[in-house]
């Protein structure tokens, strides 16, 4: 019997063992390798940027063997790392404004509108990393409709980067979200690069994603996160920026004599062109949400430059000021009398709010995976190099195909 | 004769080495040319083979029918116009960007693909100008990229024992693979991987000429042939 067992487990080993080892039960693919992330092949070497150790500079001498004849640098120049074209090159992104056609595309100029900068079928190159405030007007069958959408330019990641430099995004408005926008819905549209396995077609292309579209609860944004990488978000509603009166940068201005100030305006239709200016940027944060390589870590935060508080610069106080600062942001008691040398030496504030706040984390954990994990093969360590030479004999003559009239 | 736990045991052991043996790995391909970016492989492909640097390798530029590419010379404001097939000398591992125009099919379209020079060939002494890289922009490959969409070619110098067995016509043989596959893997299985050509519809901004669209890479004009 206890045969019997053995065989039938040797069996089993033979049949389905080499389907599942064991192994395969934590891994789902075992015999397949996965690279690091693009951005992190953008990094030869630690595959991290710098100034480091082992960090490969773009434009630095790269160390290998000598150069032969055929190898040599024109004008015996140093060989130096080419840089890519790609990635951290690319700053903006090309929107193409497919429709409605004839509709003209305007944009925030800080404290005023560019008007008719654009008319669709359109395109203008976007600096990334910001937000834009657009304005359509003139919109075909839609009389007298102003619309002001946000539109959100991604910065470029390593794999949206090859996209972004050789293709327009297509940004259409169509019927159906102006009428969304005109029965006081909010339109979300989100354009994004598909990883390949959500790709159907066989050629690479953008997708969109619409919030009217999707079925309630589904955010847009994360939806499209999940599927690939966000280039940009648009989103629309009716909101008036431009109503007459209201408070704020973009409200009507009157003279002394009741007569509307513009105080910035420009007009496309009389050769009046202006680049839009960010209403948010993304830029202090670096590229693709990540604090960028060379960071100072100061109070003026990740990316910032450092903040040094100098007396009169910036909005730091006057010395001499008659109020001084506290530290909960409440102007502090006067240096009185006025008109005399600051004299007051200390401040005493005592917080007497009743508060129950947890204590501060002392050791925190992060864990950070990524899956599938990174596999990559052992390196090379034997090479056999095979030639394999044609004989001839004495009558044979050998004619290369190029030599050959 | 063997006694019949040992017979068992053997079986076991040879069960084993079978697994191990049908579980080989793999090779393994860092570089993919959809998900990188431009620029990259190439200079991979220079920093782990040095001796590629400096050389000019010829690339031969040719359109469905007629029409002219423009070249840049450091410069976005000089291009250099030329007539469909047009040839020129680009440096292994830099990146060119390349005009499109005047094709009779396509009135008024001007695309802007991208080079990415990975590797070079070696002709006989004296003879480079008459081996170049051909680069064949087909009518299918301008209908997808007016469709809004984006294609990535690799060209490859075929491995003589893999090569396609049949006689190549006027037209270089081109193979469609799906989305999903790594074509310098697909690539290099074929042969030895020379060049990646990016199309897309994305052109160069009028209101601003000095982005960073252009390529500033070396480059040596071949004389009209």
């Amino acid at each position: 019997m206890r045969l019997y067992f053995l065989a039938l487990g040797t069996l089993l080993i033979v049949c389905v063992g080499c389907a599942h080892d064991g192994q395969q039960l934590l891994e789902t693919n075992k015999n397949r390798y996965y690279a690091p992330p693009a951005a992190a092949l953008q990094h030869p070497g630690p595959m991290v940027g710098g100034p480091g150790p082992g960090v490969m500079q773009v434009g630095h001498q790269v160390p290998g063997p000598p150069m032969g004849a055929m190898g040599a640098a024109p004008g015996g120049a140093p060989f130096v790392c080419p840089p890519g074209t790609g990635g951290a090159v690319v700053t903006t992104s090309q929107v193409r404004f497919l429709g409605p056609e004839g509709m003209h595309v305007g944009w925030q100029i800080g404290g005023g509108f560019a008007e008719n900068q654009l008319m669709a079928p359109g395109r203008y190159n976007f600096r990334q990393a910001a937000t834009y405030r657009l304005k359509f007007s003139n919109i075909p069958g839609r009389e007298g409709l102003v619309v002001y959408p946000s539109l959100h330019i991604y910065p470029t990641h390593p794999t949206t980067a090859a996209y972004l430099e050789h293709n327009a995004l297509p940004l259409r408005v169509n019927d159906e979200d102006l009428d969304q926008v005109e029965t006081n819905n909010f339109v979300t549209k989100v354009i994004y690069l598909p990883d390949a396995k959500y790709q159907e077609l066989a050629i690479a292309g953008v997708e969109e994603l619409v919030s009217t579209r999707l079925a309630p609860g589904l955010d847009p944004v994360t939806e499209a996160d999940r599927r690939g990488t966000i280039m940009a978000v648009l989103r629309m509603g009716n909101m008036d920026l431009e109503m007459p009166g209201q408070p704020g940068q973009l409200g009507e201005v009157r003279g002394a004599n009741g007569e509307i100030v513009q105080t910035q305006y420009a007009d496309g239709e009389k050769g009046q062109h202006i680049a839009p200016v960010p209403v948010g940027s993304h830029e202090g944060i670096g590229r693709g949400g990540v604090p960028s390589d060379m960071m100072v870590g100061t109070s003026g935060g990740p990316g910032q430059p450092a903040y040094d508080p100098i007396s009169g610069v910036n909005g730091v106080p006057q010395y001499g000021m008659p109020y001084v600062g506290t530290p909960i942001g409440l102007p502090g008691p006067p240096h009185i009398p006025l008109g005399r040398p600051a004299g007051l030496q200390s401040i005493t504030l005592r917080n007497t709010t009743d508060y129950q706040v947890s204590g501060p984390v002392e050791d925190m954990l992060i864990d950070v995976r990524h899956e599938p994990g990174i596999r990559m093969p052992e390196p090379v360590k034997y090479i056999q190099y095979t030639e394999k030479h044609p004989g001839y004999q004495a009558s044979d003559l050998s004619v290369p195909a190029w030599a050959q009239q | 004769m063997l006694p019949k736990q040992t017979l068992s045991a053997m079986i076991a052991i040879i069960g084993v080495l079978f697994c191990s043996w049908a579980g080989a790995e793999d090779r393994h391909f860092l570089m993919n040319a959809q998900t990188m970016p431009t620029g990259e492989a190439a200079r991979w492909s220079l920093m782990t083979n040095p001796q590629k640097y400096g050389y000019f390798q010829p690339v031969e530029i040719s359109l469905p029918s007629a029409g002219h590419v423009s070249f840049y010379q450091g410069s976005p404001q000089s291009p250099v116009l030329t007539q469909a097939p047009s040839q020129a000398g680009m440096m292994v591992g830099h990146t060119y960007r390349v005009r499109i125009s005047g094709m009779p099919e396509y009135p008024g379209v001007e695309l802007y693909p991208t080079i990415e020079l990975l590797d070079r060939l070696h002709p006989p002494e004296g003879e480079a100008e008459n081996f170049p890289i051909p680069i064949e922009l087909t009518r299918e490959e301008i209908q997808i990229v007016l469709q809004e969409r984006m294609v990535t070619k690799v060209v490859y110098l075929e491995q003589p024992e893999f090569a396609v067995p049949f006689e190549q016509g006027a037209q270089i043989h081109v193979e469609d693979l799906p989305v999903k596959t790594n074509l310098i893997q697909a690539a290099d299985e074929r042969g030895r991987p020379m060049a990646i050509v990016r199309i897309g519809g994305r052109i160069p901004d009028p209101m601003s000429p000095n982005d960073e669209f252009y390529s500033r890479s070396p480059i040596k004009i071949s004389p009209a042939r």
